[in-house]
C-alpha cells in the first residue's frame, strides 16, 4: 500500500461519511417535527422534562431505550399507567415496588401533572413500534373495547388499569384477568377493590385507584357487567 | 537516566490521580452491583438513590480516562515535537481546576445539582470549568507542536482526537426541549467521542509506544495509521446511526447506521493486525516485556469489547429487542476496558519507570495484575451478558414484564458482586505496582 493509497483512504472516506451523515441530520430536522409531533411540545411538557431533568430520572430510568437500567423504560410509561397512574406510583412508590426501591421525591401537584404531559408527549413520539414490550398497551386497542361501550371502559384504559389487568387479551399480567371479573365479584365487593384493595384481598399488592365518586360508580358498573 | 525532556514529568501527577480515580469508580461500581444484588432499604434509597452512584460511576470513569490521556499527551508531545511543553505551570494548572471541577460535581450530585442527563450530568457551571480545562490543555499541545521542530502524523491524529473531542462536547451545552433531537446530539458527544475522537487518541498513542518498543519504522507505522483513521471516519461518523434506530428519527437511519456500524469492527481489527505483526517482528527486547503484553492485550480485548460485543447488538433486528438492556451494559464494559482502560495502563506502564528514573523494572507485579484484570473483565461481561439475555427474552421478546425479568437476572448480579471485588484487588495490584515500580532484579545493587 502506498502513501498515497493512505492519504486517499483517510480523506475520502471521512469526507464521504461526513458529508452523508450531515446532509441526513438536516434531513432529520426536517422530518423530525412530524415524527415527534413537536407542534405538541407545549409550555407545560417543556417544564416536564425540565423536571424529568431535576430529579435525575434518566440515571434509573431508560427512555427511549438510553439511560440507565434500574427501573423500566418510560417511553410509554403514559400508555401503561395512565396520568393518575403516573401520579400515584410518584407520590408513593413503595406503593408499587417490592424489592427495588424508588426514591420519594417531593413533587408538587402542578410538577406531577407537568411531568405527566412530557410523558405523555413522549409516548406519542413515532419510535418504530419500540419498546417491544409496550406494544400491548397501545391504547388504541382499549379504545376498540371502548367503541360503544361504557364511559367506565374508557376509565379502565386511562386509570391505568391496563397495566397490570387483561381484559379480551389486551393488558398487563400482574394481576388477574378481568375479562369475566363479573362473574365472580358484585359490584360492591368490585367497589371495595377500586378503593381499598387490601380490605378484599389482604394478601394483594394492588395499589387504590384514585377516583371520584362518579368515576368509581361508572367503573364498577362497567367491570360488574363483564360476566 | 533522566527524561528526554524534564517537562515529561507534569504526567505524573496526571497519571497518580487517574489512577486513584479509577480505584474510587471501582467501588462504586461494587456498590452498584450491590444495589441490584440485594434490596437496599427506602430510607437509604431516599437520600442515595442508584441514579446518584452511577453517575459517580461513569462521571469517575471519564474523568480518570481523560486525565490519562492528557498526562501521556503531555509526556509523549515533548519527544515528538523535539521540544519540552509550551507551559508547564498552565499544565498544573489545567490539572488541579480539572479535579476540582470532578470533585464539585461528584460532591454536587449528592446534594441533587445535576443537569440530569445521563453521563453528563454536570451542571452548566461547572461545564464551562470543563470547556476552559479542554481549551487550556489544548492551547499548551498545541503551541508545544507547533513551535515544535517537527511535524508527525502521530502528533496530528492526537491533536486532530483532542480538538474533535472538545469540539463535541460543546453539544452536550444547550438545552433541548424536544426529547429526540435532545438524544440526537447527546449522541454527537457520546458516539463521536469513544467510536470517533477517542479511538484518534487511542491510535496515536498506540503508534507511539510501538514505534518505542517493537523499533518499527515511523514510515510504516504512520502510513497504516492514516488507513486506520480513514476506516474509523468512514464507518464511526455515518455509523452515529445505530443510536437513531427508535428514536423517533426517519426510518433510513436503520439502514444507514446498520450498514456504516456494522463496518465499524474492521479498523479495530486493522489495528490488532498491525499491532501483532510489529511485536512478533520487534528488533531486540527493549526493557521488559509487559508493555507488549498490555499492547497486544488491548488490541484484542479492544476488538473483543468494541468489535465483537458492539456487533452482536449493532443490527436493527438484534437492536429492537436488546436496546436499553444489560446487553448494552456488557458491551459497554468489555469495550471501555480494552480500549480506554488497557491503553492509559499501558502508557503508564511504559512512561512510569521513565518519570521514576529506572531504566529496568520488575513485571511480576504488573504481569499478574494485567491477567487478573482481564480474566475477571472477560467474567464480568459474561455475566452481564447472561442477564441481559434474559431480560431481553423474557422482560422484551416474552413480554412477561420488568422485574419478572430482573428477578431472573439477580442471580447474576450476585456473581458480579463478587466479581467487582475480584477486580478491585486487581486494580489495587496495578496501582500500587505503578505507583511503587522496584528497579528488576538484576539491576539491584547486592547486599
Amino acid at each position: 500500500m502506498s502513501w498515497k493509497t493512505a492519504r486517499w483512504i483517510f480523506y475520502l472516506g471521512t469526507l464521504i461519511s461526513l458529508v452523508l451523515f450531515l446532509a441526513l441530520t438536516l434531513d432529520t430536522h426536517r422530518q423530525i417535527r412530524a415524527l415527534t409531533h413537536a407542534d405538541r411540545l407545549s409550555e407545560q411538557v417543556i417544564a416536564g422534562k425540565k423536571l424529568w431533568q431535576k430529579y435525575n430520572c434518566n440515571d434509573c430510568h431508560t427512555i427511549l431505550g438510553f439511560g440507565s437500567y434500574y427501573g423500566p423504560d418510560m417511553t410509554k410509561a403514559y400508555w401503561r399507567r395512565g396520568a393518575a397512574g403516573i401520579k400515584a406510583v410518584i407520590r408513593a412508590p413503595e406503593q408499587f415496588t417490592t424489592w427495588r426501591k424508588m426514591p420519594r421525591l417531593a413533587l408538587m401537584d402542578q410538577e406531577m401533572n407537568d411531568l405527566v404531559a412530557f410523558l405523555q408527549w413522549t409516548s406519542e413520539i413515532d419510535t418504530q413500534d419500540w419498546p417491544p414490550q409496550d406494544q400491548k398497551f397501545r391504547p388504541a386497542a382499549a379504545r376498540a373495547v371502548a367503541l360503544g361501550a361504557s364511559p367506565g371502559a374508557l376509565l379502565f384504559q386511562e386509570k391505568g388499569c391496563f397495566a397490570c389487568h387483561r381484559i379480551y387479551e389486551t393488558g398487563g399480567q400482574l394481576g388477574p384477568d378481568l375479562t369475566h371479573v363479573g362473574a365472580r365479584l358484585n359490584y360492591e365487593t368490585i367497589e371495595r377493590v377500586l378503593t381499598d384493595p387490601r380490605s378484599v384481598n389482604p394478601q394483594g399488592t394492588m395499589p387504590p385507584t384514585p377516583l371520584s365518586h362518579e368515576e368509581r360508580d361508572e367503573l364498577s358498573a362497567f367491570l360488574a357487567k363483564m360476566k | 537516566m533522566t527524561l528526554a525532556y524534564p517537562s515529561q514529568r507534569v504526567a505524573y501527577p496526571y497519571f497518580v490521580i487517574a489512577l486513584l480515580l479509577f480505584v474510587l469508580q471501582v467501588i462504586v461500581g461494587i456498590w452498584l452491583a450491590l444495589s441490584y444484588a440485594v434490596t437496599m432499604p427506602q430510607g437509604l434509597v431516599d437520600i442515595l438513590p442508584f441514579s446518584t452512584t452511577r453517575a459517580f460511576h461513569t462521571n469517575l470513569l471519564v474523568l480518570w480516562l481523560l486525565l490519562g490521556f492528557m498526562g501521556s499527551t503531555y509526556f509523549m508531545v515533548p519527544e515528538e515535537s523535539e521540544r519540552d511543553i509550551f507551559s508547564p505551570a498552565l499544565a498544573y494548572f489545567q490539572l488541579a481546576l480539572l479535579v476540582a471541577t470532578g470533585v464539585a460535581a461528584l460532591v454536587g450530585f449528592v446534594f441533587g445539582w445535576t443537569k440530569g442527563k445521563p453521563l453528563l450530568e454536570i451542571p452548566f457551571p461547572l461545564d464551562y470549568l470543563v470547556v476552559v480545562g479542554a481549551l487550556i490543555f489544548l492551547f499548551n499541545v498545541g503551541m508545544t507542536m507547533l513551535r515544535g521542530k517537527r511535524w508527525t502524523v502521530i502528533q496530528g491524529s492526537l491533536l486532530g482526537g483532542l480538538i474533535f473531542l472538545a469540539v463535541m462536547y460543546l453539544f452536550n451545552l444547550p438545552f433541548y426541549a424536544n426529547l429526540s433531537i435532545d438524544w440526537y446530539y447527546w449522541w454527537w458527544v457520546i458516539h463521536l467521542w469513544v467510536e470517533g475522537a477517542w479511538e484518534l487518541v487511542a491510535a496515536a498513542l498506540t503508534a507511539w509506544i510501538l514505534i518505542k518498543i517493537t523499533g518499527v519504522p515511523r514510515e510504516t507505522v504512520e502510513k497504516w495509521l492514516y488507513v486506520e483513521l480513514g476506516l474509523f471516519l468512514f464507518t464511526g461518523i455515518a455509523g452515529t446511526g445505530h443510536h437513531y434506530y427508535w428514536l423517533g428519527a426517519p426510518k433510513y437511519w436503520l439502514w444507514v447506521g446498520g450498514v456504516f456500524s456494522a463496518l465499524e469492527p474492521v479498523p479495530i481489527l486493522l489495528m490488532l493486525v498491525d499491532a501483532s505483526h510489529y511485536v512478533r517482528n520487534r528488533k531486540g527486547q527493549l526493557n521488559g516485556k509487559l508493555v507488549f503484553t498490555f499492547a497486544v492485550g488491548m488490541a484484542i480485548l479492544h476488538f473483543v469489547g468494541a468489535g465483537l460485543w458492539g456487533f452482536a447488538h449493532t443490527l436493527p433486528q438484534i437492536n429492537y429487542y436488546t436496546h436499553g438492556s444489560q446487553v448494552t451494559v456488557a458491551h459497554g464494559h468489555i469495550a471501555f476496558f480494552g480500549a480506554y482502560v488497557l491503553l492509559n495502563v499501558m502508557f503508564f506502564y511504559y512512561a512510569m519507570p521513565k518519570l521514576k528514573g529506572l531504566t529496568a523494572y520488575d513485571e511480576r507485579r504488573g504481569t499478574l495484575a494485567f491477567w487478573w484484570l482481564s480474566s475477571t473483565m472477560i467474567a464480568m461481561t459474561l455475566a452481564f451478558t447472561i442477564a441481559g439475555v434474559l431480560q431481553t427474552y423474557i422482560e422484551r421478546v416474552m413480554g412477561l414484564g420488568y422485574m419478572t425479568a430482573q428477578a431472573q437476572m439477580r442471580f447474576w448480579f450476585a456473581i458480579l458482586v463478587v466479581l467487582g471485588f475480584t477486580f478491585l484487588a486487581g486494580v489495587l495490584l496495578a496501582v500500587v505496582d505503578i505507583l511503587t515500580l522496584r528497579p528488576a532484579a538484576f539491576t539491584r545493587k547486592p547486599a
